[in-house]
């Protein structure tokens, strides 16, 4: 006679019936499929992407340059002034291998043409390696003078950094502001 | 199980997005600390001191309380006294809750207005000094 108690007899028996009918590798298969579908940020991509609240607006449906993070006219590059790591082997949020994202960075706003409204674009140079000298933009949309230097976009931003060299930068989406 | 899971990855996902808009004091401060301070307050080490763990320190001990306002970073902020107080607060909140004094009074604008026009000349001096007297 079977003497545990009821509920070792259940799942004894759930668990069995389980294992009948699926395997361990589907379940890792579906778990990761999960996992990996979602939209979630689970790799180290970057510290500023570790800030990110959203995932950017689609980009797919605008025409012409303010869609591609290649040019100038791009809409996150309002207030840029540097080289466009998406001309530099990164994209308009990544930085080109065998370079850092620096943390500290300076932050404003642009309208996407799409949606109309403005989002919180964080300008963070990459660094570690000399100018990248492709696809230079200066855009100066809510930029103040140098003596306001945490709203300058002149100044290169590398610190915290191993290396103070400024190779690119990015634009990297960060929320939507509303109105106060 | 792997549905429990989608289901709950989903929803982490979700709440991330809607946290996305960004408003007030905490528009304020993204547009113009957070920059250098981060998102969530953390140093960079060599750069910039954290907030997260540490401003609330600050009013605990005399001078600290004006020091938060005559930083500045602070008191050159591209605000009005109304806004930058309201930031204020809302750093000393969201970054070090628990080490405020219980009987905090939060900031007014026509305190932050008096304070702001008198700037620190010598700011790390003073941060010395007050950083001693918290961790007498």
């Amino acid at each position: 006679m079977d003497r545990r108690h009821w509920i070792d007899r259940f799942v004894e028996t759930a668990a069995r019936q389980l294992a009948q009918r699926t395997s361990r590798r589907s379940f890792l298969t579906r778990l990761g499929s999960a996992l990996v579908g979602s939209t979630l940020p689970l790799l180290p991509v970057a510290r500023a992407a570790d800030d990110a609240r959203l995932p950017p607006p689609d980009d797919a449906a605008l025409k012409g340059e303010v869609g591609d993070p290649k040019s100038c006219n791009y809409w996150r590059h309002c207030a840029i002034d540097g080289f466009l790591c998406a001309c530099c082997g990164g994209s308009q949020s990544a930085c080109p291998p065998g370079t850092e994202m620096s943390p500290v960075t300076w932050i404003g706003t642009c309208r996407h043409p799409g949606d109309g409204k403005d989002y919180i674009i964080s300008y963070n140079d990459c660094c570690g390696q000399s100018l990248c000298l492709r696809c230079r933009c200066t855009r100066t949309e809510g930029e103040k003078p140098i003596y306001f230097t945490s709203k300058n976009n002149d100044l290169l931003w590398c610190f915290g950094t191993k290396s103070r060299a400024v190779n690119c930068s990015v634009a990297v989406v960060l929320g939507v502001a509303t109105k106060s | 199980m792997c549905w429990t899971v989608a289901v709950l990855v989903a929803l982490a996902a979700a709440s991330l997005a809607a946290g996305a808009d960004v408003g007030g004091p905490a528009l304020d401060y993204a547009l113009n600390c957070q920059g250098c301070h981060r998102a969530d307050g953390a140093a960079t080490p060599g750069s910039v001191p954290a907030l997260a763990g540490s401003v609330g320190k600050f009013p605990r001990v005399p001078g600290g309380r004006e020091y938060l306002v005559r930083v500045p970073g602070v008191a050159q902020a591209p605000l009005d006294d109304a806004r930058t107080a309201a930031v204020l607060n809302w750093v000393l909140e969201r970054f070090d809750h628990d080490d405020m004094p219980a009987d905090f009074a939060p900031y007014t604008a026509a305190e932050v207005g008096r304070l702001r026009r008198s700037p620190l000349t010598d700011v790390e001096r003073v941060r010395r000094e007050l950083i001693e007297a918290i961790t007498r």
